[in-house]
């Protein structure tokens, strides 16, 4: 029996494409409200069609790292920046600067017109961290590297081994910090960071090097040709996911009005791809259940 | 098909030879048991077939190493892929794809063979292995046992002569590592593969083996039968134990042979009952009804049971049971879910630092996680400072348990099983009152396991602690314990003395047991008190 064509898979490329055309369409709009709703739109994407592998997760690690961004730009908004007149929220003592960086002044009237305008450009970034973050997270980068072309193939050594073990250090970091905790240790200072880092560092070096030696045994890199077992092709499911995004992006650098606007834009990114997605994730249950019942 | 000719070895910045003047054969279609004590250099043997040693790792390679006639020398591993597969120690950390089928074609997408022979190929490695139900899933949802099978295919896939194995049983429960060796030996004799396997537990590989290659502990190296070999090597499972201990002629190497040999004619009786149990001890550990993991997936439902200062408990199951996830909530690291653990009245979650360490001791899955100093002597001292003890003490310790240890030595140059009485010195110190131990066999030799017996008896017998250990290693509960807990897919299926516990299941039952089943004897050195008497 030859297994037939897996309607399941979708093109790695496709995420990717994705999220580099409305990483794009975003820089170009520079709209907040768009970003928003772009960032909601990976989120349900992401909540939705997400595997169980290791990576699958890194949209919720972004989510965190997200939260850091907004923290510390909002943070540095209300100590640094230029003074825009409005509501004041309240005023913070100003710190008296040497003359020759009079431009700058710290501390000063924080007022709500500032915090929105920095809120605003933070936004932008924090929209494009989410669209490539969710890209990780529904395409598997062990399946991009091998659709890289050949040219690459040295990277692709390098990135297999990388987003192998960025996963399992995840998990090796739980493991240590446990196993510290029990030599009475506790979590936090410099000190243990040391006693965390190296034993970590040995994991990821072993294990990097297990990887390589697996791969060579197997015969990677002996041809310049590679075959495909199961070659990833380009179907309706890809192009329809590249045309929501198309059909985003022209919307929201075209007709860039209002906010709603804005916010219909980013809502086309996920609904036009939802829904040939949708009717796969039906076919999808329907093979799962019946694996369940074969392995009982 | 391998032959290794006067083959000398050393690896780079290192002052002593792994291998000096070494030279054997391995015939074509054989199944090979490479064995000897730990550090010997049983993985070093193996890599150096295929070539991953001196190319790979780097290192001085003297004499000379044949493999169906190519010099490993002259090529790359990867040249000789399609002659020679090879699964690692930890399959896990070999892996390149997500998906099981996609892993077994990654050699031969490496090799450009065309799409349609790859299909083939694919297919007939899949159904060898039993592994189609399997075809689509992720291979981290896979049990170890699962993913050995997966590594084997993936081997398997190029068609080799020749399949080396680096301890492919050492991570697995009694019914995965049998079903993996029946599936090698199927390998041997159905498609005339030599097989090489690298394995420290004898008890469940021997009776496979045809030729048994022997590293002793001077170096030196000797290719035999396993009877041959079996007649004097100083790492023998109990069979072989028990065969020199009554002097028998022959030498068995299956429960069949032992049967068969010897044991039908000696009229033992039924072993008298150990002491009671749940007896005197106060109780250590108590479990109340716990249920553990996350509220979608219980890995434990509603567990009750109580541990008593005085017991060593061994905890078994299969792979994937839930016992790691207890362990770690009886020592604190793991949410209980509902119902509650105590440790000697206390909740260990609320317990941290010094109160936490002087209550459990908790030796991990992986000792070498709670070393961090550059030095034993250096490891020791930082155990003094953070168990608040005198100077000097852990080192002690250390010194009475592991005599030899030099203290300036890096905690990783130590072999597996120094490192694990390192370990067990450095959470020792406290004198905790209950010790746990997740697998603490995996990888060791026999000389380093009655180390660690003599050890954990010692401890409970002067101290009121207990000890709990979760294990795969039949004879080692055989040997130490006195009450098992059996769990299977998170419920409390059987609790009881070990006697009872291990030879009601066949898999769970160790050698001795098997040979005189139906009575209940389950050590060598108990048949022979019995003898004597």
């Amino acid at each position: 029996m030859t297994p037939k064509f897996d309607r399941d898979r979708v093109h790695p490329f496709a995420w990717w494409a994705w999220s580099i055309l409305l990483a794009i369409a975003l820089f170009v709009s520079s709209d907040p409200w768009y970003a928003t709703s772009l960032l909601i739109a990976s989120a349900l994407l992401v909540h939705r069609f997400r595997g169980d592998a290791p990576w699958s997760n890194s949209f919720a690690m972004a989510l965190r790292f997200i939260a850091v961004i907004v923290a510390i730009r909002m943070i540095i908004a209300v100590l640094i920046g230029v003074p825009i007149p409005g509501t004041n929220l309240f005023t913070l003592p100003t710190l008296s600067l040497p003359d020759w960086i009079a431009g700058i002044r710290i501390g000063g009237p924080v007022t709500i017109e500032r915090l929105l305008s920095t809120l605003g450009e933070v936004m932008i970034i924090v929209g494009v961290v989410a669209l490539f973050a969710a890209a990780t997270s529904l395409a598997s980068p062990h399946r991009s590297i091998r659709a890289l072309p050949l040219a690459f193939y040295q990277l692709g050594l390098i990135l297999t081994i990388a987003t192998s073990i960025f996963p399992q250090l995840v998990a090796s970091i739980k493991r240590i910090r446990l196993a510290r905790r029990m030599r009475g240790v506790e979590a936090g200072g410099l000190r243990n960071w040391r006693k965390i880092a190296m034993p970590l560092l040995e994991d990821a070096l072993e294990r990097s090097l297990d990887l390589s030696a697996a791969m060579e045994s197997r015969g990677f890199g002996q041809r310049i040709k590679r075959t495909s077992y199961r070659p990833d092709s380009w179907g309706i499911l890809e192009s329809s996911i590249l045309f929501s995004a198309a059909i985003s992006a022209a919307s929201a650098t075209v007709l860039a009005e209002s906010s709603l606007t804005m916010v219909i834009s980013g809502g086309l990114a996920g609904v036009v791809a939802l829904i040939p997605l949708s009717a796969r994730e039906k076919t999808y249950v329907e093979n799962s259940r019946e694996f369940d019942g074969v392995l009982s | 098909m391998i032959s290794f000719r006067k083959v000398s070895l050393i690896y780079p910045n290192s002052s002593s030879t792994v291998f000096d003047d070494v030279t054997f054969e391995v015939g074509e279609g054989e199944f090979v048991l490479l064995i000897g004590a730990t550090g010997m250099g049983k993985s070093s043997a193996l890599k150096l077939m295929n070539g991953l040693v001196p190319h790979h790792t780097g290192g001085i390679l003297g004499g000379d190493i044949q493999v169906g006639g190519i010099s490993t020398r002259t090529v790359r591993p990867g040249e000789l892929a399609h002659l020679i597969g090879i699964v690692g120690q930890n399959p896990i950390h070999g892996f390149v794809t997500d998906i099981v089928e996609e892993e077994i074609a990654f050699a031969m997408e490496s090799l450009a063979i065309d799409e349609s022979a790859m299909r083939k190929r694919v297919e007939e490695v899949l159904d060898l292995l039993a592994l189609t139900p399997l075809r689509r899933r992720t291979i981290t949802s896979l049990s170890g046992g699962e993913q050995q099978r997966v590594a084997i295919a993936a081997a398997l896939v190029m068609n080799p002569r020749i399949l080396l194995l680096d301890e492919p049983t050492s991570a697995l429960d009694p019914v995965a590592a049998e079903e993996v060796l029946s599936i090698l030996q199927r390998i041997v004799h159905d498609l005339g593969v030599t097989v090489v396997i690298a394995e420290h537990r004898l008890e469940r590989v021997i009776h496979y083996a045809e030729r048994v290659i022997y590293i002793a502990s001077d170096g030196s190296v000797r290719v035999g039968s396993p009877e041959e070999v079996m007649r004097s090597a100083e790492i023998a499972p109990p069979i072989v134990e028990l065969a020199r201990a009554l002097g028998w002629e022959e030498m068995p190497l299956s429960v069949r042979d032992a049967r068969r040999v010897g044991a039908k004619n000696i009229n033992l009786g039924e072993p008298s009952p150990l002491k009671a149990l749940h007896g005197e001890g106060e109780a250590v550990v108590e479990i109340k009804r716990a249920s553990l993991g996350y509220p979608s997936r219980q890995v434990i439902k509603e567990l009750t049971c109580t541990i008593s200062s005085g017991e060593i408990v061994a905890l078994m199951g299969r792979n994937g049971s839930g016992k790691s996830t207890l362990l770690k909530s009886i020592a604190g690291l793991a949410e209980v879910f509902s119902g509650e653990i105590k440790v000697a009245d206390r909740d260990p979650k609320s317990l941290s630092g010094h109160e936490l360490i002087e209550l459990i001791g908790y030796v991990p899955q992986e000792p070498a996680d709670l070393l961090y100093g550059e030095s034993v002597a250096e490891e020791c001292a930082l155990a003094d400072h953070d168990n608040k003890l005198k100077p000097g003490a852990t080192l002690d310790l250390a010194q009475r348990l592991l005599p030899e240890i030099n203290p300036a030595t890096h905690p990783r140059d130590l072999s597996e099983g120094q490192r694990l009485i390192l370990v067990l010195a450095i959470v020792l110190t406290t004198s905790p009152r209950l010790l746990i131990l997740d697998e603490p066999t995996r990888g060791l030799d026999y000389q380093s396991k009655e180390r660690l017996i003599s050890i954990l008896r010692e401890r409970v017998a002067t101290d009121s602690s207990a000890v709990l250990l979760a294990t795969h290693d039949v004879e080692l509960v055989a040997e130490l314990a006195e009450r098992v807990l059996f769990i299977a897919d998170g419920e409390l299926v059987s609790d009881g003395e070990v006697r009872e516990v291990l030879t009601a299941s066949l898999p769970f039952a160790p050698q001795v047991s098997k040979i005189f089943a139906p009575s209940k004897w389950l050590t060598v050195s108990e048949v022979i008190d019995a003898l004597q008497k």
